[in-house]
């Protein structure tokens, strides 16, 4: 694979055709959030792309600094607004180990179960945004993400009867939840996560033969896995670049050390594999979520006495690192306490923001058109890169 | 849990850097800084934490201390992944490293003054122009 220099000076470039500056964003569709990149285009070949962040920077770890630990969670909750839970999961990780509390066993159950279906909808958004970049492959492109949302909403309906609200739920507090199982939930999320595993079926009919798709997403965007390593991509478009590495795993947290782990993983590198990695992700997720559902243990939710004051959680002088496995890859929180109610300092590390990182190196080389294939496959959230 | 991260001196953290690359850790995780004013530690100075992993299992952390108006070297040739990590800590923590290619601001407009994370940047206070 040739070495690409992200950080190449155009005036040295010799073009071929007329060399155009083009703004890909921060407003476009295809760029699922607002992410800015200027494109150096030679014809319509890409020869070097900069992305621009900081279009939905909100200061989240300053925020963090003037918050005690119990108020951090519902901030934290809008970083990656596809996925909530893992973000209020990872945070209070970080925050319970440096606490030294371990959630019981009914909460690290609830956490992983939830954690699993969010996957589940978390895929399925970006598998109908994918659809709609492909545009005109998939039948308007609509028809897939018609489908994709129909099915995410019944997940949301999950986390509604749950915890009260569609997304950010602010469900987890320090040493556990705030929410318990509400009768017959378990019932509604076999049902749910039954149908949605039937319907799953029915997307890669629409997709596995469609020869459009093909076309487009073969062979395109292919991830080296030794840079991928370098610049810190995880989560499924570092398995599909054939990297075999998990963190519920590999390091086991919640209640994942409970349960065997099938990791799909691809060699190929290219969207294609990417779509197909997510695709048996989904399954993956439903098996565990129904596996885990099985075997709920009876008990208390939170470790803490339940907390009516916000402010009451201090946390003794110490530096940790605490990192879980979203659906984009690894979150982690590098947290400093100082001994008081609030923390030092907060620094999240969102797997998006590696990601995108990826984009200066996988740009140059293809056309304009196969760039926004290639964003939409690597699955950025904005929210979270920016903070 | 407590984990036993070095300090590393500002020097020695390209070699040290290199030393890890070579034995495997090729897993970049991520850069972090924090600032800890005078009035702590008697000395104004950055802490700048660097993690990173070699897949499956192991992870590793070091430290390196920066007092303010010094720098510290840049390790973006070591792993690419530090590039825009460090670019991130100097927007938002204003540490400079040294020798990197392109330290520009990364989350914050090009001319804002000042950097958030810092102690001694108050949230209260209003920082025109608004945007």
């Amino acid at each position: 694979m040739a070495v690409i220099d992200p950080h190449i000076n155009i005036d040295d470039y010799e073009p071929e055709g007329d060399l155009v500056v083009l703004n890909l964003g921060p407003q476009h569709p295809s760029t699922h959030g607002v992410l800015r990149v200027k494109l150096w285009l030679d014809g319509e070949v890409c020869i070097k792309a900069v992305p621009y962040l900081g279009y939905l920077h909100r200061g989240v770890e300053k925020l963090c600094e003037k918050l005690t630990y119990v108020m951090v969670t519902p901030i934290i909750d809008k970083n990656d607004y596809l996925a909530p839970i893992t973000n209020e999961w990872a945070i209070n990780n970080s925050f319970e180990q440096l606490l030294g509390v371990t959630p019981p066993p009914r909460s690290q159950y609830l956490r992983t179960i939830c954690a699993e279906i969010q996957r589940v909808a978390s895929h399925l958004l970006w598998l109908g945004t994918f659809g709609l970049d492909m545009g005109g492959a998939l039948g308007g492109g609509a028809t897939l993400f018609m489908h994709t949302f129909r099915e995410r909403e019944t997940v949301l309906d999950l986390f509604e009867a749950l915890t009260g609200a569609r997304f950010h739920y602010n469900t987890l507090c320090v040493g556990g939840n705030r929410h318990d199982i509400p009768a017959g939930w378990d019932v509604l999320v076999r049902q749910t996560l039954g149908v949605i595993a039937s319907r799953i079926d029915e997307y890669e009919s629409m997709v596995h033969e469609n020869a459009i798709f093909l076309a487009r997403t073969v062979g395109v965007g292919v991830v080296d896995p030794v840079l991928a390593r370098a610049l810190g991509v995880s989560g499924p478009n570092l398995r599909a670049s054939g990297v075999d590495w998990d963190l519920r795993r590999d390091a086991p947290y919640g209640a994942y050390g409970d349960v065997q782990i099938k990791v799909p993983v691809r060699t190929e590198g290219d969207c294609f594999a990417r779509y197909l990695v997510r695709v048996e992700e989904m399954r993956e997720s439903i098996r565990i979520a129904l596996q885990l559902l099985d075997g709920v243990p009876e008990g208390p939710i939170c470790a803490l006495k339940p907390v009516k004051l916000p402010g009451a959680v201090k946390i003794k002088p110490g530096i940790g690192y605490a990192s879980i496995e979203t659906p984009r890859g690894e979150l982690g929180s590098w947290v400093i306490a100082d001994g008081t109610e609030r923390p030092y300092r907060c620094k999240i590390r969102p797997p998006s923001l590696h990601t995108v990182a990826l984009l200066p190196y996988l740009a140059p080389g293809n056309n304009l058109s196969d760039i926004v294939v290639v964003l939409g496959s690597l699955d950025p959230v904005l929210g979270e890169v920016d903070r | 849990m407590a984990e036993d991260v070095p300090l590393i001196p500002r020097e020695d953290v390209e070699s040290y850097a290199r030393a890890r690359l070579a034995e495997g850790y090729d897993y970049f995780v991520y850069c972090a800084a924090a600032h800890y004013p005078a009035s702590d530690t008697g000395v104004d100075r950055v802490l700048v934490e660097y993690r990173v992993r070699r897949l499956p299992k192991d992870m590793l952390a070091f430290r390196v201390e920066v007092p303010t108006g010094e720098t510290t070297p840049s390790l973006v040739g070591v792993w690419a992944g530090a590039d825009w990590q460090e670019r991130e800590q100097y927007d938002l923590v204003g540490v400079v490293f040294a020798g990197h290619p392109d330290l520009r601001r990364i989350m914050l407009p090009e001319d804002w003054e000042g950097h958030p994370l810092r102690r001694d940047y108050a949230i209260e206070t209003r920082h025109p122009p608004w945007r």
